[in-house]
């Protein structure tokens, strides 16, 4: 969608957001800058299917930070100073959170506006943990390589025996540049780059991207396409949800019950491949429209949506109604409501303690918010809630593929576009991922070229909650509150 | 627990009896280079690439598989059939070299052919430490590679926790400068024999990530690596045949017959 633009004087920033935070739905959704001389926010109002965009300049270089008052943004913050070299002053945990020690101090790769103010301090990069301190305090540290096929990050436990005290997460390790790189490559190519941000969320990647794209050409795409773009994200959907529910299984020990799941992630991906030539539907969607028609006959995909559909309903309930499953899951890893809404959680997790919030009700992508679509609540906010949500999405997510499968509409996939990009535009993409709200802006310079590409993903928010959820709980918990999370590593480091 | 069984036992044998048949008639398959010569001034495909995989030279293209995320563009776009799909899932090498296609006569008689794989001490059991250093696609992969479809594990093929117990380092990803360090202490901490094994593209070259100022320009820059398998990501057959040519076993494979689609030809009938 194409956003306003609001300056806003860093002076009553504090008092501004305060006020667009009094309407509950109301959302702090992105918080970045442009080339390191400005802070940029990205507000949404769900509401009234509305986001805008707030400017505001900084002055030599620093300003107060927003964390103590809006503690959701106390990663964002550290990330500016990562990546644009801007310092919020008093920020409580000022460290870096994307480039880690091999970069040195004074690096900032995105920014491009001059480095301003004599006083300047050079940070360094050395990551200091949180100490606790007591009699019988002892510190785990695990990873940045885990012991299972995994993406990296650094976890660092402080216990007071098999009790979690804190838990401090360290990342980065996958680093790869890429909001840099969607600057550089040519943009009709960028949404290979949108596609590598998070491989197991390649749909819903490249249609942010195509979407802010659009967006800045102010074009429609064709009826088909839209209806495809929609059957890919459900399928996305479908098939991560499954294998995130197998996993809960196979962490608790019911081997049998995850390679079944496993099998039917199968089935999703073979869908996606009958969709679009590729397990992961990678090189399918393309702005402007998809990249080709359904290679498989649409009846045959029916056929598997059916078949699964039947095959789950016996399934899920071995998981969900099993005496001793449960009581791994019930009460465990819990995340309060209104933590949930204090740290802006999203998705999965935020649905799971109760937060109403699915942008698919809210915002143009695919057929949605036209495309009536239901969503997955429940208040209780531990493992057997995430996973209930799961399963129920996983449902509704195959009555919606049934839905517009059965009713394609005809007519073209693609539309031509220009080559050029409109200058000195600004433009998002909000999708819901399968882990929930996704967010791409793109903003172009005078000549038309993508000068910054911000990315914002569903994980960014939620990361903060395992360190929330475990709190005073068994560590021998944390692999299934993890599990029960299934946060992306690769997504959050970009 | 009864109900559990009964519902598995119903399940029946999922698990594939043969190994490496090239993909369904679905799938985008990886691209092949033809005998066909280029039309004179063409450039297409290397315009639509990505990743600037390919290079056109008057009559001759070479295309290097280890940079190809296999977008299908080029394969789409060439008029001459030059560059076609292949449905094989044998695409694993043991050299990088071997990963450059070319339809350069002169070029395709320099490249020597690697000499016989003889078994090695892995033949019977690979024991292997998977450090994922990118977007997690080819995890997935090699997640279902262990499914009840594939099952690569009936094959002696075990993923370990530990580097301790490892044969091979398999790494997927294109390695950034934040996972470096951690990817060669792994390797350090391996006992020989050992081998890197580089899943998927990003792993051989960087893949869309190339040249940036993350440093991620795959694990073939940092260690000597024994086994290149293309894709983004890779098909569970593709990793298994990747692994087999590191055991030294890939002749259990069902024969690859390694035809490409020709799209001109079809239509010409």
């Amino acid at each position: 969608m194409k956003l306003s633009t609001r300056t806003v004087p860093i002076e009553s920033l504090q008092s501004e957001i305060k006020a667009w935070l009094e309407e509950p739905t109301n959302r702090i959704s992105m918080l970045t800058s442009i080339d390191g001389a400005q802070l940029v926010l990205l507000m949404l109002k769900p509401s009234e299917r509305h986001a805008e965009l707030w400017v505001s300049e900084v002055k030599e270089n620093r300003y107060t930070s927003l964390t103590l008052s809006f503690a959701q943004l106390h990663w964002a913050e550290r990330a500016m100073w990562d990546m644009f070299g801007i310092v919020p002053e008093g920020h409580p945990r000022l460290k870096p959170v994307l480039l880690q020690d091999p970069y040195p101090a004074g690096y900032y790769p995105l920014r491009t506006a001059p480095l301003t103010g004599a006083d300047l301090q050079v940070l360094d990069r050395e990551f200091h943990f949180l100490e606790v301190r007591g009699d019988g305090v002892w510190q785990l540290p695990v990873g940045p390589i885990h012991a299972g096929v995994i993406e990296p990050g650094h976890f660092r436990f402080s216990l007071m025996g098999e009790y979690i005290q804190n838990l401090e997460l360290k990342f980065g390790y996958v680093h790869r540049g890429l909001e840099k790189r969607m600057t550089e490559v040519p943009w009709q190519k960028a949404s290979f780059v949108a596609e590598a941000i998070a491989g197991d969320t390649s749909v819903a990647n490249s249609l942010a991207f195509a979407i802010a794209i659009e967006s800045l050409l102010g074009v429609e795409v064709p009826p088909l396409a839209q209806a495809l773009r929609t059957v890919a994200l459900e399928i996305e959907r479908v098939a991560m949800h499954t294998i995130d529910i197998g996993g809960i299984a196979g962490d608790i020990g019911m081997l049998g019950i995850l390679q079944s799941f496993s099998r039917f992630r199968g089935i999703a991906l073979g869908m996606g491949e009958g969709i679009a030539g590729a397990r992961f539907m990678k090189a399918f969607i393309a702005p402007g429209g998809v990249r080709a028609e359904p290679r498989a006959p649409i009846s045959k995909v029916l056929g598997n949506v059916k078949n699964m559909r039947e095959e789950l309903k016996r399934l899920c309930p071995m998981l969900l109604e099993n005496q001793s499953a449960i009581e791994r899951m019930d009460g465990i890893g819990k995340l309060k409501h209104a933590l949930a809404n204090e740290f802006g959680m999203v998705g999965v997790v935020g649905r799971a303690a109760g937060v109403g919030y699915d942008t698919r009700r809210h915002y143009k992508q695919g057929l949605y918010p036209n495309l009536d679509c239901p969503i997955a609540v429940e208040p209780a906010g531990d493992i057997l809630a995430r996973t209930k949500i799961r399963a129920k999405e996983i449902f509704n997510s195959l009555d919606l593929i049934e839905r517009i499968l059965s009713d394609l509409p005809t007519g073209a996939i693609k539309i031509d576009l220009p080559d050029v990009l409109p200058s000195d535009s600004v433009a998002a993409g909000i999708v819901e991922g399968f882990r929930g709200e996704l967010i791409h802006v793109a903003f172009t310079d005078e000549s038309g070229k993508i000068k910054r590409y911000a990315i914002k993903d569903p994980s960014w928010n939620n990361w903060t909650c395992i360190s929330i959820a475990i709190r005073n709980n068994l560590l021998a918990d944390f692999p299934l509150c993890n599990k029960s999370l299934a946060l992306s590593y690769s997504g959050n480091d970009l | 627990m009864l109900r559990i069984l009964s519902y598995l036992l119903g399940q029946g044998v999922a698990t594939q009896r043969k190994y490496c048949p090239p993909l369904s008639a679905e799938a985008r398959g990886l691209p092949v280079v033809t005998d066909a010569p280029c039309s004179e001034s063409c450039n297409a495909c290397e315009d639509v690439c990505p990743t600037k995989a390919i290079t056109v030279q008057g009559k001759n293209v070479t295309l290097d598989l280890g940079s190809c995320i296999g977008c299908s563009l080029c394969y789409q776009a060439c008029p001459t059939d030059t560059i076609a799909e292949s449905k094989s899932t044998q695409r694993a090498t043991r050299t990088r070299d071997e990963l450059l296609l070319t339809n350069d006569p002169v070029l395709r008689a320099q490249r020597k052919s690697p000499e016989p794989t003889e078994p090695n001490m892995f033949r019977n059991s690979l024991h292997a430490r998977v450090v994922s250093t990118g977007c997690s696609a080819t995890d997935a992969e090699i997640g279902a590679s262990g499914n009840p479809i594939f099952d690569i594990d009936r094959l002696g093929i075990h993923i370990v926790a530990s580097p301790r117990y490892a044969d091979a380092l398999m790494v997927t990803g294109p390695v950034s400068k934040g996972m470096q360090t951690a990817v060669l202490r792994c390797y350090e901490a391996m006992p020989e024999p050992k081998c890197v094994v580089a899943l998927g593209t990003c792993a051989i070259s960087g893949g869309v990530h190339k040249g940036g100022y993350a440093e991620a320009n795959g694990v073939t820059e940092l260690l000597k690596t024994s086994i290149f398998v293309p894709g983004c990501p890779p098909h569970p057959w593709m990793i298994l045949y990747g692994v087999l040519l590191a055991m030294g076993r890939q002749d259990m494979c069902v024969p690859d017959s390694q035809e490409p689609v020709l799209k001109n030809a079809v239509a010409a009938k």
